[in-house]
């Protein structure tokens, strides 16, 4: 009876995963012409391109398992890299569920026991066994352009998209769980297509999809991502961006645990 | 009986010298019954401890269950089986398991959740008795909760303490309530200690979004059916679910029995040569003297094989006044340690090995094996040891010893 990693702790780094990962988009971020970048300026535009000032939209998320399917949908706001709120509205069984995250701190709040619960440190440092994320994508935070190296390692048409696909591999001290990464982007405005991440002995161990690039507040963006994992077949994390608003301001009063629990 | 009278007196013509013999083997008889029956006592507490606490001694799942603790691994009819463990009067008692949150105040810890009937849970098993703190759950659903202790720590929990429980459900919900705590287990093992959140299977039920089914049946008949006759009955009576014994869930702490087993029988056999040779020395040195009066009994034509046996049953008489000795000696100290323990408490706060924990008070548990054997062992030795003497005696020529 091993203390395997919460599986009841899924959904929330799922939520606060996607938080980390696709919301926040700043100023400035996206190459607006089709110039010429160095890998290094490429790998920064994708790295950038969830980091910024703030945001705040509605978002649907899709989990698919083996066992059951279920379609949420969610508010969030987020400021700089670290500061993030994200509210479920639907289903009414969830309904104002919220999680919270400050710095390395993350906080759930649950509307049915009116309770706020801190995600303990050992299980943010843990892999969620089972889940289709890594704790790793929620809190380390690693830049390609910093902990990897890299190279480009094929330009040109790839299932009907001119595409640039750039492999990284984790320097050796980087704070990093996988063996390789690959992230394709688009040659036209450098945006992602497709990441691919490989385990430690260089087998694939999932995918994320870019795809339906729509302009939303006037930004080109990927609006949907499709996370899915290798080792379960038929299993995916599907996020669909419905509206998002970039450069709000938003206090600190915001992200404190008094705003988390209303 | 001649033989007697005459093994008697031959063994007190040295006083001194069978005196001797007889305190070792009398002293080393005593510290085999003593230390048998203490480890006898030990391993059969340790063992104890770990089927009727809560393993039981052996556990049905679902194929495939053991491997990655599914949440959607469950048996199919557990009523079925349920019901005919209880026709056979074998102790049973159904189990749901799910990881999770547990959180008071602003401590939280990862947990697994326990979903038990608690009437047969304490009817099958004794963990309701072993708690630090507070009773055990109630008989029907009530949001309470029994903590493992070093998770009761964790958290800062004491009886009465709220709890908020957060998991992920059967159905990919998020479950969530709030419990109360209403018993903290004593020190079971180490799984337990640290994880175990325990409450009623309808209250699991309804966190977990889980209508039915269960993930295990732990079985305990208390040592009255052999292990191989219950994997048996148990694979006749569920046909479709996976059996293992206790030896099988707990693979280290059985080989770890094992291996006490055997390394008891190298600290018997240290001993046992010990007293084979003083008595192998006592009896040369007795026959040695004696060696004219061999001579004459061959003479007077007494068989090798009569001087073989004097020697032997002179040798087997000393074991034998030396063991009674011996016997009565060890009983005492065994009763001494069956009654007030050794406590090892000073040594060591709390020993845990391979998951388990020990009790720190050993207890002697002096059976037919651990008074009997050493007994046996004992006389077999003196008498092996004295074999060697007997056929130098029987070999002597009549005219040379003369």
């Amino acid at each position: 009876m091993n203390a395997g990693p919460c599986n009841a702790a899924r959904l929330i780094t799922v939520v606060v995963l996607f938080l980390a990962l696709g919301i926040s988009a700043g100023p400035d971020v996206y190459p607006v012409l089709a110039e010429e970048l160095s890998a290094r300026d490429i790998l920064n535009k994708v790295d950038d391109l969830y980091r910024g000032t703030s945001s705040q939209g509605k978002m649907t998320m899709e989990v698919v398992t083996e066992h059951w399917k279920r379609t949420l949908s969610l508010e969030f706001r987020s400021r700089g890299k670290d500061r993030s709120l994200i509210r479920i509205l639907a289903p009414l069984k969830e309904k104002g569920t919220a999680t919270l995250r400050s710095g390395s701190d993350l906080w759930n709040y649950l509307p049915k026991v009116n309770r706020v619960i801190k995600l303990p440190s050992s299980m943010l440092s843990a892999s969620w066994m089972g889940s289709h994320f890594t704790n790793d994508d929620l809190v380390k935070g690693s830049r390609f352009a910093e902990d990897y190296d890299f190279r480009i390692s094929f330009q040109g048409m790839r299932d009907g998209q001119d595409v640039v696909e750039l492999t990284c591999i984790p320097k050796p001290q980087a704070p990093v769980v996988w063996g390789k990464v690959e992230v394709v982007v688009r040659r036209s405005d450098y945006l992602p297509v497709a990441t691919r991440y490989y385990d430690e002995g260089l087998r694939l161990a999932r995918t994320m999809a870019f795809t339906n690039y729509r302009e939303l507040s006037g930004r080109l963006l990927p609006t949907v991502m499709t996370l899915v994992p290798r080792d379960k077949p038929g299993e995916k994390t599907q996020i669909v961006y419905e509206e998002i608003r970039f450069d709000v301001v938003l206090s600190d009063d915001v992200f404190s645990l008094r705003n988390l629990q209303q | 009986m001649s033989l007697l009278r005459v093994s008697w007196r031959n063994l007190w013509r040295n006083r001194r010298r069978t005196a001797i013999t007889m305190t070792a083997i009398a002293l080393n008889t005593l510290i085999l019954i003593t230390t048998y029956s203490l480890m006898g006592g030990f391993l059969k507490q340790t063992v104890r401890n770990v089927t009727q606490l809560a393993t039981g001694e052996a556990q049905l799942h679902a194929p495939g269950y053991l491997s990655d603790r599914s949440l959607y691994k469950r048996i199919a009819y557990p009523r079925t089986v349920l019901q005919a463990l209880g026709e056979h009067s074998i102790g049973a008692a159904p189990r749901t398991y799910g990881y999770g949150l547990v959180s008071r105040e602003t401590k939280s810890a990862g947990a697994l959740f326990q979903g038990v009937e608690p009437a047969m849970e304490t009817a099958a098993f004794e963990l309701a008795g072993h708690l630090a703190q507070g009773t055990f759950l109630a008989p029907a659903a009530h949001k309470g909760l029994v903590l493992g202790r070093k998770l009761a720590k964790s958290l800062n929990a004491e009886v009465g303490s709220e709890i908020v429980v957060l998991v992920q459900a059967a159905d990919g919900s998020l479950g969530n309530d709030l419990f109360t705590v209403v018993g903290i287990l004593g020190a079971v093992g180490e799984a337990i200690d640290r994880n175990a959140a325990m409450m009623h299977l309808d209250d699991f039920r309804q966190l977990f979004a889980m209508p039915e089914g269960i993930h295990e049946i732990a079985v305990n008949t208390r040592g009255r059916i052999p292990l191989d006759a219950l994997v048996e009955t148990l694979s006749r009576l569920a046909p479709g679910d996976e059996v293992r014994t206790w030896r099988r869930l707990l693979p280290t702490f059985s080989d770890m029995i094992e291996l006490s087993g055997v390394s008891m029988s190298i600290f018997g056999a240290v001993f046992l040569i010990a007293a084979g040779l003083g008595i192998m020395n006592t009896m040369l040195m007795a026959t040695y003297e004696r060696a004219r009066e061999f001579g004459l009994q061959k003479a007077l034509g007494a068989t090798p094989w009569r001087i073989v046996r004097d020697v032997t049953f002179e040798a087997w008489l000393l074991a034998c006044v030396a063991t009674m000795f011996g016997t009565l000696a060890g009983l005492a100290a065994s009763y001494v340690l069956q009654t007030t323990g050794l406590n090892t408490a000073s040594l060591a706060e709390e020993t845990t090995i391979s998951g388990v924990v020990f009790d720190p008070v050993w207890r002697a548990d002096p059976t037919l094996r651990t008074v009997v054997g050493p007994v046996l062992m004992m006389w077999a030795v003196c008498v092996l040891a004295a074999l060697y003497p007997a056929a130098m005696s029987a070999r002597l020529d009549p005219v040379k010893s003369m």
